[in-house]
């Protein structure tokens, strides 16, 4: 299934060359494991293209109350107003009349992975989630186009009042608490694809963790896209009480067709006064998803946020996670670590806003752009009038391994407070030439040297990881690795 | 006298000029009537806000005076005159280089520059002619509502060597503009330092751009000074677009009152094995706000390319705030490119280690902000342009902070 060893990319230059469909997906599955596909499971016929229509009739599968139909049919309008973001990637691809906003592929979602369709089950022993939930999660989630298929929690977390439940159960079943939170981060016409999400949001998570509760084992949520042109919009909300810690891990991957897909989440999450979120990604769409998503977390008084970010698929990301330090002492850390190979856009990045006194944030960022694609850095630190003694550190670096690369850095930092001090750096290097012959000296070839020189650059990021993810970033970055060199 | 409004009939009343200038100013007329004022909507503009901005002024061609440091220029075939005479005399090279690298149409600002622009300074180096000492041109502008034009067009041949300076300065005004363009040609070899000196006093909005092209084995170092105006947008620009270039642009800013900065810049890396280093440093006190935001372009096949960008902002007052966009975007993978940039106070630790060395706070902060903006100055070595940089820094820290409006 991997073709990355055997087939030599020499693409370059083919420019105006007719590339056969079947050619053109061999390319684009080089070297990515998930390419399988279902047959298609949906439980009603699904519709492309959207509507108003479209907006009801998701609300009203989904038995609504009124609120959030209404939330939904404005965030459409919203969404119909604004205008294509003029900066980042080119989004001119994306056919927003052919894409299917709802598919609605089990009637009921299930508790034990043997109450699957036995496609659907396959799936999720391929990406080995049912393995993984008994070894070391505390819960997961798992999403197969616009609905979670399998839910579970930890018994133990259940009993100590922790809710980890899919949205629209959540909706269902805490709507007092999903009303009080819902889109206040975000609202729906925070940007376009926010207010997408909000008027055709299917799925995602919903977490509460009580006061003074520790999640210990990490909490998990794996979405994945099977049918063509699907578009997945889950919204996910994450409420840490005071003095609380959550580990939230979120996964993805999706088959490879010849015709685009669309991913366009919103996350938001508040880490109330002593609480600490920790929110990892390892994000992995095939190549044929535009992966436009937005997060954003609150942090209270000496509450810690984490983004730990990995984008390592996707055929373009535009998603820079942000932290609003609101109270005195908050803190704010992105990790980001972006890989952009063939034809990929990688436009990730990080915000921090400082709004309160003694808040901190750190930003760092790894990217690696090789065979033509482009990774870049967008961020932003902003420090309000009164936010004094704030501190704030951003370090990017990025590395090109080939001439047909590229990687950008757009960092962006405003000050308003004289007492607030900000510290920005960056560079852009290639893999060091010194550094690869002194391995290959010691007997690795060319490829391995690099995914070892590659692994170590991304390091700061991936020691941040739980064991088992590192060890799944760092393979997949040696499989985007091979035959890249030489 | 024109009116004071940049209309048909205070075009109709500029002086005659030659016919490619004339062609020239007519379409740049076209282009300034055609184009809106700049929105904050854009990026390029975001931080500096000209929506209110009253394009109500007289044009006024201010006094300007040359000094060539006592040299003799003709004997060795240098042309140092003004612009408008220029394109006279040596028509060929003023019409193959006037506005190629300042386009008119690049903004509303350029059009009205190339419509109503008359005088300037022009000057040319021959080939390897190597100039000793400084020229200089100084523009001095007292007339209030008046609307100033500088325009530098520079050509060094191949292999030649000179050092200009650009002093801008005007007394405090109820309101005026500068619409000022340097265009800067470094032939292949050349050796080319670029000082402007910003004195503009309150009241004056300086928009400025200056853009050099840099050639094969070429040298080009630039430093830009700027204390004065109320609003001041000055732009600077390399372009390396032979191999072997290398480009050094330093900047210096102190602002205080109500003065707003947005400085920004370009390293633009079209040719391979070229070098570029920027460093950027600036005080602000009072309610003043400086913004930097610059660009390293790395285009493809610009391999070797080894580019620095910095910007440091200190921070001497609550009201005072600072902006940094320094950005890359690189094409090519063979390249050394970084950037770094910070906004701060003055070091407390500094400070308390001088206090207990006995020195006042107040001389303790002077210090570390002439400490801060020596990295810099130690590196122009032209001693009358550091000297003057150094008096004027202290001038503005013995400066008692002014009244803040809040």
């Amino acid at each position: 299934m991997i073709g990355g060893a055997t087939a030599p990319i020499g693409v370059k230059g083919d420019h105006g060359v007719a590339v056969s469909q079947e050619e053109h997906l061999r390319e684009l599955s080089k070297g990515y494991r998930f390419d399988w596909k279902d047959e298609s499971n949906s439980v009603f016929v699904p519709k492309r293209g959207l509507s108003e229509a479209v907006v009801e009739e998701i609300s009203a599968r989904k038995s609504e109350p009124d609120w959030m139909r209404k939330r939904r049919l404005k965030a459409l309008k919203h969404f119909e107003q604004r205008p294509m973001p003029w900066w980042g990637a080119d989004l001119s691809g994306i056919d927003f009349d052919n894409i299917y906003y709802f598919i609605r592929s089990t009637e009921k979602q299930a508790q034990n992975w043997e109450d699957l369709p036995e496609d659907i089950r396959g799936t999720w022993d391929k990406l080995g989630i049912p393995e993984a939930e008994k070894k070391y999660l505390g819960g997961v989630s798992a999403q197969y186009e616009s609905e979670v298929v399998y839910h579970k929690i930890k018994k133990e977390l259940d009993d100590i009042g922790v809710l980890f439940t899919d949205m629209d159960s959540a909706l269902r079943d805490y709507p007092d608490l999903v009303k009080e939170h819902f889109g206040t981060l975000i609202p729906a016409n925070d940007n376009k694809f926010a207010a997408l999400n909000t008027a055709v949001w299917s799925g995602g998570s919903f977490i509460y963790v009580p006061p003074g509760v520790q999640v210990d084992i990490p909490l998990q949520a794996y979405f994945r896209i099977n049918a063509e042109n699907m578009g997945q919009f889950e919204r996910t909300l994450i409420i840490a009480d005071e003095g609380s810690y959550v580990h939230y891990v979120e996964g993805c991957s999706a088959p490879i067709y010849t015709s685009d897909s669309l991913h366009s989440a919103v996350v938001e999450i508040k880490a109330m006064k002593g609480a600490r979120v920790r929110y990892t990604t390892i994000q992995n769409w095939s190549t044929n998803v535009y992966n436009l998503v937005t997060k954003r977390a609150a942090a209270y008084e000496d509450a810690v946020m984490e983004w730990v970010d990995g984008n390592i698929g996707s055929k373009v990301t535009m998603k820079y996670p942000s932290i609003y330090l609101l109270g005195k002492g908050a803190r704010g850390e992105v990790l980001s670590v972006a890989f952009a190979g063939k034809g990929m856009h990688t436009d990730a990045g990080g915000k921090a806003i400082h709004a309160a006194p003694y808040t901190t944030s750190v930003i760092t960022s790894k990217s690696v752009s090789k065979d033509g694609g482009r990774t870049g850095y967008r961020g932003l630190v902003r420090v309000e009038p009164g936010a004094h003694h704030a501190r704030s550190n951003v370090r990017c670096d990025a590395l090109i391994l080939d001439e047909e690369s590229r990687s950008d850095t757009y960092p962006y930092i405003e000050v308003e407070d004289e007492t607030a001090a900000l510290g920005h750096e960056a560079t852009v290097s290639k893999v060091g030439e010194d550094q690869l012959f002194y391995l290959m000296s010691r007997g690795l070839s060319e490829v391995e040297a690099t995914a070892m020189i590659v692994n170590g650059f991304i390091e700061p990021i991936t020691r941040e990881l739980p064991m088992e993810y590192a060890v799944e970033l760092n393979r997949l970055i040696e499989l985007q690795m091979e035959g890249s060199v030489g | 006298m024109t009116s004071l409004t940049f209309d048909e009939a205070a075009f109709e009343l500029l002086p005659k000029a030659t016919e490619p200038l004339q062609r020239m100013r007519k379409q740049a007329f076209e282009e300034f009537r055609a184009l809106p004022i700049p929105s904050q909507e854009t990026e390029e503009w975001r931080y500096t806000d000209l929506s209110e901005f009253e394009l109500s002024f007289e044009a006024h061609l201010p006094s300007v005076m040359r000094t060539t440091s006592g040299q003799d220029l003709e004997g060795l075939g240098i042309v140092f005159c003004d612009l408008d005479r220029a394109a006279e005399s040596h028509a060929e090279l003023v019409d193959r280089h006037l506005h190629t690298l300042v386009p008119t149409d690049r903004t509303k600002f350029t059009a009205l520059h190339g419509a109503f622009r008359t005088g300037g300074t022009f000057l040319y180096i021959p080939r390897d002619v190597r100039v000793e000492l400084p020229l200089q041109t100084l523009t001095y502008l007292d007339v209030d509502d008046a609307a100033a034009f500088p325009h530098t067009l520079l050509i060094a041949d191949e292999g030649a060597e000179v050092t200009f300076i650009d002093r801008f300065a005007s007394p405090d005004l109820a309101r005026a503009l500068s619409d000022a363009i340097v265009e800067i040609v470094v032939g292949d070899g050349a050796h080319v330092r670029y000082v402007s000196i910003q004195e503009w006093g309150a009241g004056v909005t300086h928009l400025g751009i200056q853009r050099a092209r840099v050639g094969r084995d070429a040298e080009f170092r630039s430093l830009a000074i700027g204390f004065g105006a109320s609003l001041a947008r000055a732009e600077a620009e390399t372009v390396l677009a032979g191999a072997g270039g290398f480009s050094e642009m330093l900047g210096v800013f102190f602002a205080d009152g109500t003065q707003h900065f947005d400085h920004r810049s370009v390293q633009d890396h079209v040719a391979p094995n070229c070098s570029s280093d920027l460093l950027y440093k600036g005080a602000l006190r009072d309610a003043s706000r400086a913004v930097y935001s610059g660009w390293v372009h790395v285009r493809p096949g610009a391999q070797k390319t080894d580019a620095m960008q910095t910007s440091r902002n200190i921070v001497l007052s609550e009201h005072a705030k600072a902006d940094a966009i320094p950005n890359l975007e690189i094409e090519a993978n063979d390249v050394r490119c970084g950037h770094a940039a910070s906004v701060g106070p003055v070091d407390e630790e500094t400070v308390f280690y001088l206090e207990s060395r006995g020195i006042p706070r107040a001389e303790a902060e002077r210090l570390i902000v002439t400490g801060f903006f020596q990295e810099v100055l130690d590196r122009v070595r032209l001693d009358e342009v550091r000297h003057n940089a150094e008096l004027a820094i202290q001038e503005e820290l013995a400066e008692p902070s002014a009244e803040v409006v809040s």
